[in-house]
């Protein structure tokens, strides 16, 4: 605080050294210009803060000392398509403002707009536009970064897998990720190794998975956007996660989905429309899954053997091709302390009026499936066929060789605990499961 | 009888089949026409998987045969398995790493020779030092049958030992080890593949970890000094080749059809330690080896000779050009060559895609025309945790993936030409698998002769798949049908620790021996000491004192031994031989001596030894544990231990 209030005052004053040696920090200004941004780089000293002018700039830049870089608009920092356009390996650094360009493609270098070295902490980058690089952020080992409110349009003319991240996240703790929005390139946030940050109100549109994250825990995951990607939230190997209120429109494999992700609770999140799975639960153990909305997918639940003691109560799920697809043998109950999950096919009666259906339902019966397949047997649900079909199977428990019950079904679904943005196309993603490989061409 | 039964109504039925509910229904006179065509709709939404009418297609009726050999690999039981397929039936257990308490493998001379011959110099000192003959544990991942020209050629099955380092070799005309070998300088041997054409040839051995070589107690603070070394064993000497430095690890490897070329994954290019610094690097790679290249600085004298092989430099700055070095996607797991002779599948674990590479395009980048990027064909998105892929010969390959528990399938070709442009969808269907599928392979899916009938998906957990065993629960081994349009599953196989891989073939390719031979040379030890004895080995039974020491030689035809009693002093070093006359198929006898922990298989014309020091005094009856006969009970015998001195 003390710095920031220091550079505040020497502003007011309306003074710009041309170099802050020997009086605390200081902005210096920075035109385009042969090596201009790299001698000012050079000739500063921690703390000061210099102020880019519009205009293009060459990278490489390498920060090796903690100062601000921050770009007026139209100040460009272009890698000419080779290596890292700015590679920071000092603590305390920040960059904001600036537009970010043309890094090289060698992924097994991490050619990137920003690089963030092991050893430098507490970075900030902040606001800035990143274009045409093979990968965006990558923070490498660093910790208590804070990565905000920045544009990132990486490289899509290369194959998938040549691909880079909008953000690289590895082998860090304590970041912020935060109000990013990523629009093209590989993953938008690949999460490895890191734990205790927050990732919360990020964008990802168009990529093959938005939030890519293997063995990463205490971490949230909150009020981010997933828009057709291949998968949104692929939460994998890791426990005590807060996934709460993140939306996914219309991905293509699957919304939301815990692999080997326990202790963890998931809560107000919004899944429309996915091709394949609104949410997949595997083998992930003890988590707390309520009052989420799961609607138009193909499967709304896909609940594989051996995943235990998860509560599961308070969602609702809504129109999805089959509800539960159930592939343990093991009987689970769906509710909490009186209180289940929302069914749109549950041809329900609330006799006493308390908004808990007064049968139980179980999903995944072969009534479910004639419901969505012929909708307009939902109009037939209280006819004497589907009745006496569900009549059978209640009678002959053995159709059920396992699944899950929910004993206190609510009669309405809960309204959407996210809104959907404005001018987002709703159409949902293709229910063809063949379809995952199908655009992993460049995108020329 | 259950009540539906009794109403005419088969629960199963129910299950199986829609139409069936939808004639109850219609009984009921409640259901109207739309009704029952709906209903018989969901009969397709079941059709996947357990469903009677599938399991039927696995099921051999008892009294015919399985039409395959399914050879099975035991992890970290030791062991190999044969099951019948498509029956699942375990057939056989082959022991190779492990101890067996049935066939005395590890006990008996002929075993013990076996498992200590091989073992280097430094192995047999540590073993000494704590009382040791052998290692007692192993980790047998890979069971790879021998070829000719891409075929296989019903000679030998190769396994690899990740624990203690081995390669152990089978004869299939007996269905038994009759060879192990440590392998010096490398540390851990994962991948195993075989050279293919002309034929095997070489056994190409991954050491997956990196060690210091040779690994003696220094550089043990410098593990950028570690290196893991990739093998070719003679398959017929059993003796290393030549073995190559490489930068990186290696994790699975596959060859050519023509020879030339083997091809590693490498999980760790970044030669990290913990998990973090493995997977620092969003790029690992492949490594491809020129065995032409390999062989030239052979001949060239370019080796270093360390620990008794010939070591050539293939790391990343070596001069030699007998490696090359492809980056491909994080983390990649299995190495597969397609049977068409021309591709190679590399599937991408932490990333959702196989690579796919043509062979012939490696003479290129070998001659520096292309960069090895440049051999990649076809990469194509396939779920997630794609581990292994197998084929069916008609242009169809089949990936596990071990994330999303499924196996896909898709065309080959199709791939190729996505990856040129072309609007094609070469994905053709996903199924479930129950859980978590690691390697998968289909009937003679590793060979020219692919032929597309049954695949085997080999999954790491079975959950609640079976009845509970406790909290140690079997594997799950399904078969799959993949001779139509879509991939059915047909079986659960429940399978004790730990099934990684399996290849299969079919029984035409073999024709093991009924009996043994007499002369075999898996009874070398006891035909040499019988000449030496001027013994007539399955004629003579005989005691031969040799100072202190003693070799028993005795007949056993069901249901007497040859010699019913025998007395040694205490302290004596006793070998027993015994031989089985009998030469009727599948009478084996056995030989155990009770209070010795002393037990062997003896199979019908065979002869096996076991050596043991009689310190403990007294009658020790010896008997068949292998029944024999009607009067089984009675086939026994005793040793008399006198008191030293007496």
């Amino acid at each position: 605080m003390t710095r920031g209030l220091r550079v505040r005052l020497v502003m007011a004053a309306g003074i710009f050294l041309a170099d802050g040696s020997g009086v605390g920090a200081a902005d210096i200004k920075v035109e385009p210009g042969e090596g201009g941004l790299r001698q000012a780089l050079s000739a500063a000293h921690s703390g000061d803060r210099l102020l880019v002018s519009e205009g293009s700039y060459s990278g490489p830049i390498v920060i090796d000392k903690a100062v601000a870089i921050e770009g007026t608009p139209g100040a460009v920092i272009d890698a000419g398509g080779n290596g890292t356009a700015i590679k920071i390996i000092a603590s305390g650094a920040a960059i904001r403002g600036l537009t970010i360009r043309g890094s090289g493609t060698k992924g097994e270098n991490f050619d990137s707009g920003v690089y963030i070295e092991q050893g430098a902490d507490g970075v900030i980058v902040e606001g800035n536009t990143f274009e045409n690089n093979l990968f965006g952020v990558v923070l490498h080992g660093s910790k208590n970064a804070i990565v905000r409110n920045n544009k990132i349009a990486n490289r899509s003319d290369l194959w998938l897998n040549d691909r880079g991240n909008g953000i690289h996240i590895w082998n860090n703790t304590g970041s912020v990720i935060e109000g990013n929005k990523v629009t093209s390139g590989r993953d938008g946030i690949y999460i490895e190794i890191s734990h205790d940050s927050i990732i919360r109100g990020n964008r990802f549109e168009g990529l093959r998975f938005a939030v890519h994250y293997m063995y990463a825990n205490n971490n949230e995951i909150s009020g981010n956007i997933s828009i057709r990607n291949h998968v949104g939230f692929a939460l994998m190997y890791s426990k005590n996660l807060k996934v709460f209120n993140n939306l996914s429109v219309a991905d293509l494999q699957h919304g939301l989905m815990l692999h080997t992700t326990h202790k963890s609770e998931v809560w107000g999140n919004f899944i429309y429309g996915t091709g394949e799975k609104c949410l997949f639960i595997y083998t992930s153990a003890g988590n707390d899954i309520h009052d989420n909305r799961f609607e138009q997918c193909g499967i709304g639940v896909h609940f594989t053997g051996g995943s235990e003691d998860n509560a599961f109560y308070g969602n609702s799920f809504l129109a999805n091709e089959m509800q539960v697809k159930y592939t343990g043998l093991k009987v689970y109950e769906w509710s909490r302390a009186g209180r289940g999950n929302y069914w749109s096919d549950n041809p329900a009666f609330d006799l006493d009026g308390n908004g808990i259906a007064d049968a139980a339902y179980r999903p995944n019966t072969l009534v479910d499936w004639v419901l969505w397949k012929y909708p307009l047997a939902k109009l037939l649900v209280s006819s004497p066929a589907i009745q006496t079909l569900r009549y059978v199977q209640d009678q002959l428990p053995t159709l059920y060789p396992g699944g899950a019950i929910d004993s206190y079904p609510l009669m309405s679904p809960s309204p959407p605990p996210v809104a959907v943005p404005a001018h987002i196309d709703l159409t949902p993603a293709s229910r063809d499961p063949a379809q995952a490989g199908s655009d992993s061409r460049p995108i020329m | 009888m259950s009540k539906s039964e009794k109403d005419g109504v088969n629960r199963r039925e129910l299950i199986g089949s829609g139409l069936t509910v939808a004639t109850l229904a219609g009984a009921g006179g409640l259901a109207t026409g739309g009704a029952a065509v709906m209903v018989a709709q969901t009969q397709t939404a079941h059709a996947e998987s357990d469903d009677d009418a599938n399991h039927k297609k696995a099921l051999v009726p008892p009294g015919k045969l399985d039409e395959y050999y399914g050879f099975w690999s035991g992890g970290h039981s030791g062991e190999v398995r044969i099951l019948g397929m498509p029956s699942m039936r375990e057939l056989m257990r082959i022991p190779v790493f492990n101890r067996c308490s049935a066939t005395g493998w590890g006990i008996t001379n002929e075993s013990l020779e076996i498992l200590t011959e091989g073992l280097t110099p430094a192995s047999k000192a540590y073993l000494a030092s704590i009382g040791q003959k052998t290692f007692t544990n192993g980790d047998l991942h890979h069971p790879r049958p021998s070829y000719t020209d891409g075929a296989y050629d019903g000679r030998f099955l190769f396994v690899n030992d990740k624990a203690n380092t081995r390669l152990g070799r089978i004869r299939l005309d007996v269905m038994k080890c009759d060879k192990i070998i440590q392998i010096p300088n490398a540390h851990s041997v994962h991948g195993l593949r075989l050279q293919r054409y002309p034929k095997t040839g070489y056994v190409f051995c991954n050491g997956e970890n990196r060690a210091p070589i040779p690994n003696t107690g220094k550089f043990l603070d410098e593990p950028k000094k570690w290196r893991s070394v990739f093998s070719a064993v003679d398959a017929d000497t059993m003796q290393v080749a030549w073995q190559v430095v490489v930068s990186g690890n290696l994790d699975n490897n596959d060859a050519d059809y023509k020879g030339k070329y083997v091809a590693s994954t490498c999980y760790n290019a970044e030669e990290g330690i913990t998990v973090a610094e493995m997977t620092s690097a969003d790029k690992d790679h492949i490594v491809v080896f020129s065995l032409a290249a390999i062989e030239q600085a052979i001949k060239d004298g370019k080796f270093e000779e360390i620990n008794g092989a010939k070591v050539l430099d293939g790391t990343k700055t070596s001069k030699l050009s007998i490696t090359q070095y492809i980056p491909v996607a994080n983390s990649p797991h299995g190495c597969n060559a397609a049977p068409n002779g021309k591709h190679l599948v590399i599937n991408g674990k932490l990333s959702p895609t196989v690579t796919i590479f043509e062979w012939d395009k490696f003479d290129d980048v070998f001659s520096g025309k292309i960069k090895g990027e440049d051999a990649i064909v076809g990469n194509l998105e396939v779920g997630l945790g794609p581990l292994h892929t197998t084929f069916d010969g008609k242009g169809n390959c089949y990936t596990s993936l071990f994330l999303d528990s499924q196996v896909v399938k898709w065309n080959l070709d199709e791939a190729l030409r996505a990856y040129k442009g072309e609007k094609v969808n070469p994905i053709k269907q996903k199924i479930d698998v129950h859980y978590q599928i690691g390697h998968i392979n289909a009937t003679h899916g590793e060979t020219k002769e692919a032929d597309g009938k049954w695949a085997v998906a080999l999954c790491k957990f079975s959950k609640d798949r079976f009845l509970n065993v406790g909290p140690l629960k079997p594997e799950n081994d399904q078969l799959l049908d993949i001779s139509g349009d879509k991939m059915i599953l047909v079986h659960d196989g429940p399978a004790f620790s730990e099934p990684h891989d399996a290849t299969i073939m079919h029984a035409s390719k073999l024709s093991p021996k009924e009996v043994w031979k007499k002369d075999d040379p898996y009874f070398k030890f006891a035909i040499d000491w019988a000449k030496k004895d001027g013994v007539k080995l399955g004629v003579d039974d005989k005691i031969i004192r040799d100072g202190t020491k003693v070799r028993v030689y005795m007949t056993a035809a069901a249901p007497a031994f040859g010699l019913t009693q025998f007395k040694v002093k205490k302290g004596d070093e006793v070998t027993v031989f015994v031989t089985n006359v009998d030469d009727v198929v599948d009478l084996t006898h056995g030989f155990t001596i009770v209070d010795y922990g002393v037990a062997m298989e003896i199979g019908p014309q065979a002869t096996a030894s076991v050596t043991f020091t009689a310190n403990n005094p007294g009658v020790h009856y010896y008997y068949c544990q292998w029944f024999c006969h009607a009067l089984h009970m009675e086939m026994s015998g005793q040793m008399l231990v006198e008191e030293a001195g007496a």
